[in-house]
């Protein structure tokens, strides 16, 4: 199935990002790798010739009370229903100093049931506020200490 | 670019179902209410190019996202 991409197991299920993300749209097909070599970080890996991969971390090991507001244009976009369990990703990334960054401000939201997913994006998270909802506090560069 | 003038309470529908209305113009800005099915993707165009920004700049190519995530893990030792 995932033949293209040698280090990717062959069950390793496909997740479907409808939009893909923000500067790679076309990008629609990601697997999740994970383990004790990558741990704490998991690999969202791009599927296809010359894919884009990132480092992620689950946000709640960077802040435990981590908790945006999912819409329900988010929700239908991931095919999921309130209370559904989701998986929550902060992509991370080294800054030119070498400090490890996760952005904590448009995080990746993976449905394990649907297999959809989608990076978060601050209007979709305040569209139904109906007033002018505080911007999201979270950083798009948010340092990354020792979890 | 296509531009159009219109009013307080006008709007302007884009494709099949996707609607724009003004709904107060004012010193500060235009406040605009946004009409279209749940899948429709709507970004703030800033914020969209600051994720982008973002992305690209934490992109790795395929065979590197491992020694990626080599070198994170030991910045998260040195802390």
């Amino acid at each position: 199935m995932s033949t293209e991409v040698g280090s990717v197991p062959a069950d390793t299920a496909v997740i479907a990002f409808a939009d893909g993300l923000p500067g790679f749209e076309h990008q629609r097909r990601f697997v999740l790798l994970s383990g004790p070599s990558f741990e704490p970080f998991t690999i969202l890996r791009g599927l296809g010739p010359d894919a884009p991969s990132f480092a992620t971390i689950d946000p709640r090991t960077v802040v435990p009370d981590y908790a945006p507001r999912l819409g329900p244009q988010d929700l239908a976009r991931l095919d999921a229903a309130p209370g559904d369990a989701l998986v929550w990703l902060a992509i991370v990334s080294l800054d030119a100093s070498g400090e490890a960054t996760a952005n904590l401000r448009a995080p990746v939201v993976v449905s394990p049931a649907s297999l959809r997913g989608v990076q978060l994006i601050d209007i979709n998270i305040n569209a139904d506020a109906g007033s002018d909802a505080p911007a999201p506090q979270y950083r798009f560069d948010h340092p990354l200490r020792a979890a | 670019m296509l531009v159009v003038s219109r009013k307080v309470d006008e709007s302007i529908v884009i494709g099949d179902g996707i609607k724009i209305k003004v709904l107060r113009v004012g010193r500060e800005g235009v406040r605009l209410g946004i009409t279209a099915a749940p899948h429709v993707p709507v970004h703030r165009g800033e914020i969209y190019d600051a994720i982008k920004r973002a992305n690209e700049s934490a992109a790795a190519p395929d065979a590197s996202v491992e020694s990626l995530v080599a070198r994170l893990r030991a910045s998260q030792k040195r802390h």
